[in-house]
């Protein structure tokens, strides 16, 4: 904590000099972008698993109230020390991000996206200060609260629902900047265009975040367990973690292509860049990757089954070839050079048996919409054929290649989270609030308008 | 009774036998008119029919622009549907579109910001030449069989190719 | 006096058997515990008794003619309150017997009601979802408004998708490729009478096999849910009502065979489904007075300026079709058909004694799912609409 306030301070000290009265010029952007861009990404690393155990803890226990497991309620217990030690830390970053450089660096974006959006970064800041009263509230009165355990879930609950609100403002902000509307009704501001696709993959995605966390986490509790019961408990979290990770992403393809339609239909500069201009080879690594966590997971269902030769683990097996093949079809590039849009320009947009550099395989409709699909088909398949074979699994008996699957599940997740982020934000460039704002402070800057489509 | 023919039907068989041919005969009887009656329109053929639109020298080149012409409902009634044609003049080449997506058959409208014909449904867009270009719809924007007499549009009531 | 009744009753009783039906229909015995949840039927069952007389009162004055449509429900909006009143409550009646007879699956679903013997109850179930929903779509295009025509256009244009007979479909319905007189009265006939004869009498159907098996409820009335509890004993099986034993149960099913404590259904589960039932209608008459049936201007097939919006429960449908691409359209068609012919075999699929939820995660996970998608896609489309 002290090390990072180290950094920022001589930037601090240096901003209270000069506080600029307009957009940074010249070089200043692209240091100012990647410090930015850095702070916010680990504040996302570490809130979006705050935000998800706020929101998953609290289900946990009622699961485990209701099905009289124990298991259940260490776990949820568990991920409630993990908010009090974790919570604050994300925080600083974010007000650091807030106080020091948003409105150091993009003061005249910070005050026009204040002034716009004033009521949901008002509604934003009481449910922060709702959800840490409850964070701690819930974690502190877990023993002294055992014989009121509906209250305490009361308090969970509403912790749960804090910690949405919260998110739901922010991404009214976020997507506000991606696709503006109408800011004068607050109504069209918090419905904008992107607002529903991006909360619900946000939430989503948060859940399934701290889900493969846990996972990885138990992991390595697992592989350090001194006592048996210690040994079955993890064995069994990681993989509860695990399931819960699938079954949340495997719901984003849908949520995913919605959004991108709706930035399509709305922001058609950001959504070109993305697809078909200098982002597209990290939209395909993103696809690619997407594909490898799934497969990763299934090879870990077929495992864990094999490992106590529980049934179904010949099918889960079958199921992973099948997610080879689709991530195969997933990872195929469109245009075989950097972008599509290097390669028109080049005059090569032809299939490669034409003497052009482009890949029809690699179309986004209809070939990566199927696998996309198939992602989704295949991991209902996976997770529904891992819950039938669970009976027969006993807990405390895993092997250390499971451990490394999970562990390496956090990391593809993390990874994951980087790259989204780093498309999301750079897409827009060089706006800042798509269509009325640029980094330089310009407005009414043309933007490009639906051509035929490649 | 000692020497009965197994061949000859017993009272019971007869019996069950003359209570599904009398069930059969209802339901063919029944059944044949009301099928006859439910396809019946797929076999009609409809009456070719061609409706003056209007005057169109005054269509600017490259801006389609949009004409109502009445066709008669089919079947007894009097009453006749509006329909929306939209024309788009380029140099001596004359289109004659209707407005119904080929996706869905909603109504398509001329969008002059985007320079598209946009599909308020699903997001379908097609060129000012027709051609589906983005969105679900799967073939391009219809045509109509028409003929032009000096600067009158004569349009019939079907299109130059079935959606 | 009271002799007097006392002495007509009983010659009334020798006629019909009167006495021997209500006993049968009003005493039977029902699970005491989750009863709230299972009032959910009967309001499903009220709410279509409410469309069928609201309906039958509509017939009153509705002429299903491409010309009178419009006119014959303006006439109502403009000059008769309470016709406007009754059309009100077609409509929202309508709007709230979808909401809750997808209530009313979840519920099942959750329950696992749909288990040995009750496998039939679940399939006529389903088999009157379908219906419902047959009626909601069928019932959309009958005003002629723009609302309904443009519905009826994109609907009718759905079944075009279907692989080799799909144009035959479509003109099926329409009565020639395009819209016209013949569409509005097949609908009308297809809607006013078609459906319901098949609707009513598959009601009838569900709830003589419900009264057949007895309400299941659901687990924590048996004896079964205690077995999955740690360190709690099962307790013995509960004895059996001299008066209608609805729980005859499979054989190989001790635990799940008749709940531990039954109430009359009479007057408590009747109470409680009064209750629901009634605040259902409240709301229902509170929607049609304050808000109403909309009418949109009379169906305009030249139309360039208006944007057809989908019926609140074709939101999903509608979502697929903006998000499915040219190539693959005929999904559209293969998820929803594919979901009812699932749906239809679940007690099939799912064949397992236990009906605890929380201990059948198969089945459980993958419902959830496909209740989520269907919720996103909702969500989303409301969100695309609110921003055209």
């Amino acid at each position: 904590m002290s090390a990072l306030l180290a950094l920022i301070a001589p930037a601090f000290h240096a901003l209270q000099t000069q506080v600029p009265a307009q957009a940074p010029q010249g070089r200043n952007i692209v240091g100012a972008q990647i410090a930015i861009g850095s702070l916010f990404s680990l504040h996302i690393l570490i809130a979006g698993l705050v935000s998800g155990a706020a929101e998953l803890g609290p289900a946990i226990e009622f699961l485990g109230y209701v099905r009289q497991r124990r298991n259940y309620d260490r776990l949820a217990h568990g991920l409630g020390r993990f908010i009090t030690y974790y919570f604050s830390v994300s925080s600083t970053i974010a007000i650091l991000l807030i106080t020091v450089l948003l409105v150091g660096f993009w003061g005249h974006f910070w005050t026009t996206i204040v002034t716009i959006g004033w009521w949901p970064l008002f509604i934003e800041a009481w449910t922060f200060v709702l959800q840490v009263s409850l964070a701690y509230l819930w974690y502190y009165t877990w023993e002294p609260m055992r014989a009121f355990k509906g209250v305490h879930m009361a308090i969970g609950g509403l912790l749960a629902v804090a910690s949405f609100l919260q998110v739901y403002m922010i991404d009214v902000i976020a997507s506000y900047m991606l696709t503006p509307s109408n800011p004068q009704n607050p109504v069209r501001l918090a419905l904008n265009p992107t607002s529903y696709p991006l909360t619900v993959h946000r939430t989503v995605g948060n859940l399934a975040y701290i889900a493969f966390a846990f996972g990885g986490f138990c992991a390595i509790r697992y592989l350090r367990a001194k006592t048996a019961e210690d040994r079955r408990f993890y064995d069994w979290a990681g993989s509860f973690g695990l399931l819960w990770g699938v079954s949340m992403t495997l719901l984003q393809p849908v949520v995913g292509y919605s959004y991108a339609k709706e930035v399509q239909l709305h922001s058609y500069g950001s959504w070109y860049k993305m697809m078909f201009g200098s982002l597209s080879p990290v939209f395909l690594w993103q696809i690619t990757l997407l594909g490898i966590m799934f497969l990763t997971a299934t090879l870990y269902f077929a495992r864990r089954l094999r490992t106590d030769e529980a049934p179904g683990s010949g099918i889960l097996k079958l199921l992973a070839v099948g997610m080879v093949l689709t991530t195969l079809l997933a990872a195929q590039p469109y245009a075989l050079g950097f972008s599509y849009e290097t390669v028109a320009a080049a005059g090569l947009n032809r299939p490669f048996w034409e003497g052009g550099l482009i890949n029809p395989l690699g179309s986004m409709i209809p070939w990566k919409v199927l696998a996309l699909m198939f992602y989704t088909l295949i991991a209902i398949a996976a997770v529904v054929w891992y819950l039938r074979g669970l009976p027969g699994v006993v807990w405390g008996t895993a092997r250390r290649g499971e451990q490394r699957i999970l562990m390496l599940m956090t990391v593809f997740t993390m990874l994951m989270m980087v790259t989204m982020g780093f498309i999301r934000e750079n897409s827009r460039g060089p706006f800042l609030i798509s269509g009325e704002m640029t980094i330089q402070g310009q407005q009414n800057v043309p933007t490009p308008t639906p051509q035929s489509s490649p | 009774m000692a020497h009965r023919d197994p061949r000859r039907l017993s009272r019971r068989q007869f019996g069950v036998l003359g209570t599904q041919v009398s069930g059969a005969v209802v339901a063919v009887l029944l059944g044949i008119p009301i099928v006859g009656f439910l396809i019946s329109p797929l076999f009609r053929q409809q009456q070719a029919v061609w409706r003056k639109v209007g005057d169109i020298s005054g269509v600017p080149d490259g801006e389609p622009t949009k004409f109502e012409v009445s066709f008669p409902l089919d079947a007894w009634t009097a009453a006749e549907a509006n329909l929306a044609v939209y024309v788009v003049k380029s140099g001596d080449n004359t289109k004659v579109f209707s407005n119904v997506c080929t996706h869905m058959q909603c109504p398509v409208r001329w969008d002059p910001t985007l320079h598209q014909f946009l599909c308020p449904c699903h997001g379908g867009l097609y060129d000012i030449n027709g051609a589906n270009v983005g969105g679900p719809p799967p073939k391009p924007l219809p045509q109509y069989v028409h003929r032009i007499d000096g600067t009158t549009l004569f349009v019939e009531n079907r299109f130059t190719e079935e959606i | 006096m009271r002799r007097r009744l006392s002495a007509a009753y009983d010659w009334f009783d020798e006629r019909t058997a009167i006495r021997s039906l209500l006993r049968k229909g009003l005493y039977e015995a029902v699970p005491v515990r989750g009863a709230w949840f299972y009032t959910l039927g009967s309001a499903t069952l009220v709410l279509i008794i409410l469309q069928l007389i609201t309906g039958i009162f509509l017939t009153l004055l509705f002429v299903p003619s491409v010309t009178e449509a419009w006119q014959s429900l303006n006439y109502l909006k403009e000059h008769d309150a309470f016709g406007a009143i009754v059309r009100g409550i077609h409509l929202w009646s309508a709007y709230i017997l979808l909401f809750v007879i997808g209530l009313h699956m979840v519920r099942t679903f959750f329950s696992g009601s749909y288990k040995r013997p009750r496998e039939l109850n679940w399939v006529t179930g389903v088999g009157l979802f379908v219906l419902v929903l047959g009626m909601a779509i069928t019932g959309a295009f009958l005003p002629w408004d723009q609302a309904a025509y443009w519905t009826a256009v994109v609907v009718t244009n759905i079944a075009a998708y279907t692989p080799f007979i799909g144009s035959f479909l479509r003109a099926l319905w329409r009565g020639a490729d395009t819209m016209g007189p013949i569409t509005l009265s097949r609908t009308f006939g297809i809607h006013v009478w078609l459906l319901p004869a098949i609707l009513f009498p598959l009601i009838g159907a569900h709830l003589a096999l419900l009264r057949k098996h007895g309400e299941f409820g659901s687990y924590i009335n048996y004896r079964g849910a205690y077995k999955s509890r740690e360190g709690v004993d099962v307790p013995p099986a509960p004895a059996q009502r001299p008066i209608e034993p609805p729980y005859p149960a499979a054989p190989s099913e001790e635990l799940w065979a008749a709940p531990l404590q039954t109430e009359d259904f009479y007057p408590h589960q009747t109470f409680k489904d009064g209750i629901v039932s009634a605040a259902l209608v409240v709301v229902v008459f509170i929607l049609a007075v304050a808000i109403g049936a909309p009418l949109e201007a009379i169906a305009d097939p030249a139309t360039t300026n208006y944007t057809p919006v989908p019926e609140w429960f074709f939101l999903p449908l509608d979502e697929l079709l903006v998000l499915v691409p040219q190539q693959l359209i005929p999904l559209v068609l293969v998820l929803p058909t594919g979901g009812v012919l699932l749906l239809l075999a679940l007690p099939f699929i799912d064949r397992g004694p236990e009906r605890n939820p929380f201990e059948r995660p198969a089945v459980m996970v993958p419902g959830a799912f496909a209740v989520l998608f269907v919720v996103i896609l909702t969500l989303l489309g409301s969100g695309r609409l609110f921003n055209l």
